[in-house]
């Protein structure tokens, strides 16, 4: 396929994404307010939620949609990961002289390999350009912030360097190094180790981060839960959009990973879907998770976080709600939106 | 690699409407939705294109065609319709048994 068609198809899949995201998300929440207003009692819960809304033809279309548009961004004629395997021989030279620490022998865990995340077809770990078609679909993964959608870290390291200074950070599912790269230049004196599960996501991080000139970071190969670095090693723990992938079991595993890593008195700064406002939000966020092949989404929704991180010894829990962009969640802006929300604990000095 | 490569056998895709029949059927307008888009987009660039050689005039494709251009292409259109909508008669197009 050539280049153009390829943007031509995939601008045509991120328009009718982002119509989805303001006229269809807007449509259907003024139909499920009718309804909730008609019924005897509002809803309270996702399942009752669905019964109002369950046989709404504008529902199935919501629902096809947001699955349907991000199977065609990936597999589709003109999808992402085509595209990426007409090219491979150029692509997979690019890669060839990362120092990126690679782990070959690495067991990747039966919750990564039994379904595709985010409908990517073989997961961002099974193929060598993994880290490609996934630097490229993130980049319209929200609609409405576009090519700002960089915004996004910089606002959440932002925010993490507000709190204090750091001299070594661990970024947990680094993935390409999008998330990465913000902390680098927030903390410019850090030395920064990366560490993800896929192989190809820290080969493409790695070769990012050289055609950067980032001299203060390393990215490896590795398991969030089970790192190879000493106790206390760290004073600043992260991960962004790593949280909802993994299952409660592997989360809670992950959190005691994070404490013993971390120096006394260090924190950690987490950035994912968890804070929920009302029923139909609820609703709409599992539904997701079912339609986006995420099956921990809800699981982790469901989470006591703040008793896990107590439990683990960490103090000054914050479980903040957090505003990926310049005016979401405002009156007057209805358009969907993921819950963003920062997790921030401290371990005891 | 083929399309067909990334389809899973034992993972029927899910559904959304009361007749599945609208899933799939649905699935192929939104794939010939991408495909026109994707030739208007092309369309479109050639023009500019010609237009910066000194083919075209700017917009000089946009004027309502003559009608002698209309009838020279009338039996193109013609077959382009029937091919559209023969389906919709229900008949067989080749002697099957009954
Ligand atoms: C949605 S991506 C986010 C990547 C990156 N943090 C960013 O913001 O762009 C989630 C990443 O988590 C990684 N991941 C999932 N489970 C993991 C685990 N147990 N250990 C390390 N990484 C993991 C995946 O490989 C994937 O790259």
């Amino acid at each position: 396929m050539d280049d153009r068609s390829f943007v031509a198809a995939q601008d045509f899949l991120l328009a009718s994404k982002t119509y989805w995201t303001k006229r269809i998300y807007p449509e259907l929440k003024k139909t499920y307010e009718t309804a909730a207003g008609a019924a005897p009692a509002p809803p309270e819960t996702p399942a009752e939620v669905a019964a109002l809304l369950e046989g709404e033809v504008l529902y199935r279309y919501f629902s096809w949609l947001e699955r349907h548009l991000q199977r065609f961004k990936y597999a589709g004629r003109y999808g992402l990961v085509p595209y990426h395997d007409e090219r491979r021989a150029a692509l997979s030279a690019e890669l060839r002289d990362t120092d990126a620490e690679l782990a070959p022998g690495l067991e990747m865990p039966n919750y990564y390999q039994r379904v595709d995340i985010h409908q990517h077809p073989g997961g961002v770990w099974s193929d060598e350009l993994d880290g490609y078609v996934y630097e490229r679909g993130a980049r319209s993964t929200t609609p409405l912030m576009g090519a700002a959608h960089g915004d996004l870290h910089h606002r959440f390291t932002d925010l993490v360097a507000a709190r204090g200074g750091a001299k070594d950070i661990l970024d947990m599912g680094c993935g390409f190094g999008k998330s990465t790269h913000p902390f680098c230049t927030s903390f410019p004196t850090a030395r920064v180790e990366a560490i993800d599960l896929s192989g190809p996501c820290v080969s493409l991080g790695a070769h990012d981060a050289q055609t950067k000139g980032s001299g203060n970071v390393r990215f490896r190969q590795m398991n969030a839960y089970e790192t190879d670095y000493d106790d206390g090693s760290f004073d600043l723990v992260t991960s962004t959009m790593v949280i909802h992938e993994l299952p409660p079991r592997e989360i809670e595993r992950m959190f005691t990973e994070a404490a013993r890593v971390l120096a006394p008195g260090g924190r950690m700064a987490h950035l994912d879907f968890y804070t929920i406002d009302g029923p139909f939000a609820r609703f709409i966020h599992y539904g997701h998770g079912r339609r986006n092949n995420e099956p921990f989404m809800q699981p982790l929704a469901e989470m006591d976080l703040h008793a896990s991180l107590t439990e683990k010894g960490f103090t000054n829990i914050e479980v903040i709600p957090f505003k990926e962009a310049e005016g979401v969640g405002e009156s007057g802006n209805d358009a969907w939106r993921f819950p963003w929300t920062v997790i921030m604990a401290e371990k005891m000095p | 690699m083929q399309l067909s490569d990334t389809l899973l056998e034992d993972r029927p895709e899910q559904t959304f409407f009361e007749d599945p029949a609208l899933d799939r059927a649905f699935g192929v307008v939104m794939a010939l939705a991408t495909e026109v888009y994707v030739l208007r987009d092309r369309a479109r660039a050639l023009e500019r294109k010609l237009e910066a050689a000194g083919v075209i005039e700017p917009g000089g494709l946009d004027a309502e065609p003559g009608d002698e251009e209309r009838a020279a292409d009338a039996g193109d259109r013609e077959a382009f319709v029937e091919g559209l909508m023969i389906s919709l008669l229900g008949k067989q197009q080749a002697k099957g048994a009954s």
